[in-house]
């Protein structure tokens, strides 16, 4: 046997091995959000609300965030996380009174479904609360940390995050007026 | 035969074991076999909340009775198969296992063709070079020529 052939075969896969890198490399520099929603918002880019279609937590079908033809807030939360519950409470509130003008969609995201439940039991949540399996929606708006609250216009662009305390109340009103 | 006594002796001793971890699991255990969902470690490097949470539902779990495979797949359906610490060994996870032992393979190739190429080599001609008598290594030339000519000369 000679040794050239097998010396070419070996060749021929590192090659392989090196070019199968490079399209991982490149599948996930132009698929990656990059940092999702939050990152374009934090460039001071209005992107399009990413689609999603989740259950809901009680069990009563589904919600597809783009049939919403309204503004919308949306609030990525669980139950084990300390500064949801404040965040929570503060929405059942504001759904009260921007009932029918803008509408509110928890999502609880990395948690188990019986937790999420005794959650939106404990603070008397009556606004619509869907659940995630995994993290893929919550990663295509920015990931942890979570609360994360974002509010999207009627055309389905995402015009702001909470940043601070006082962003909600803001961001509320200028969506009321767009409605 | 007789080679495959340890082997059939260590699967008979391992299977008990396992048997015993599937069906009574440990917190333990599964703390290390779990990822907490937030840190991107196990359980049990973890002190956050979120896997407080989980290890309290792996607790009540154990406490009903659930095996390990019932307890791991009701968390892939919470959190999603990232939830576990080792990829599971189908579809595309597969892959996370079978590429190393491929590596492995690979590389044990790559060493047998090289080895085989260097033993099947031609051994380069040595040059000869002339011995001393007394069994002390080869003479030096130059010595070896002034030898002959001294003795050239006495003749």
């Amino acid at each position: 046997m000679k040794l050239r052939p097998a010396r070419l075969a070996l060749q021929a896969l590192a090659l392989a091995g090196v070019a199968g890198l490079l399209v991982l490399l490149v599948w996930k520099l132009t698929h990656d959000p990059g940092g999702g929603v939050a990152a374009q918002l934090s460039q001071g880019k209005r992107p399009q609300a990413p689609d999603f279609t989740l259950p809901r937590l009680d069990g009563q079908g589904s919600v597809d965030l783009a049939a919403i033809k309204k503004p919308r807030v949306i609030d990525f939360f669980a139950s084990w996380c300390y500064a949801c519950p404040r965040e929570s409470r503060r929405l059942e509130k504001y759904s009260r009174t921007y009932a029918g003008r803008i509408a509110f969609v928890g999502v609880n995201t990395l948690d188990a479904g019986t937790d999420a439940r005794k959650y939106v039991q404990r603070y008397a949540l009556t606004y619509t609360i869907v659940r995630e399996n995994g993290r893929k929606v919550l990663n295509a708006w920015g990931g942890l940390p979570i609360p994360r609250i974002f509010f999207i216009d009627r055309n389905g662009k995402v015009i702001g995050e909470m940043q601070a305390e006082e962003d909600l109340p803001r961001f509320l009103k200028k969506l009321a007026l767009d409605a | 035969m007789r080679r495959l006594a340890p082997f059939v002796a260590a699967v008979l001793l391992l299977a008990p074991a396992a048997a015993a971890s599937e069906h009574h699991p440990t917190l333990n255990e599964l703390e290390n076999e779990i990822m907490c969902p937030v840190c991107g470690t196990t359980l049990a490097q973890s002190d956050s909340p979120a896997a407080h949470a989980i290890e309290r539902d792996i607790r009540a779990r154990i406490a009903k009775g659930w095996t390990k495979s019932q307890i791991k797949d009701s968390l892939v359906r919470d959190y999603g198969e990232e939830i576990l610490a080792s990829p599971p060994k189908h579809g595309f996870n597969l892959l996370a296992w079978l590429l190393p032992l491929a590596g492995l393979a690979a590389a044990a190739a790559v060493l047998g063709v090289a080895a085989w190429g260097w033993s099947r080599r031609k051994p380069e001609p040595e040059t000869v070079s002339p011995q001393s008598l007394n069994g002390h290594g080869p003479i030096d030339p130059e010595l070896d020529r002034r030898v002959d000519e001294e003795l050239a000369r006495l003749d």
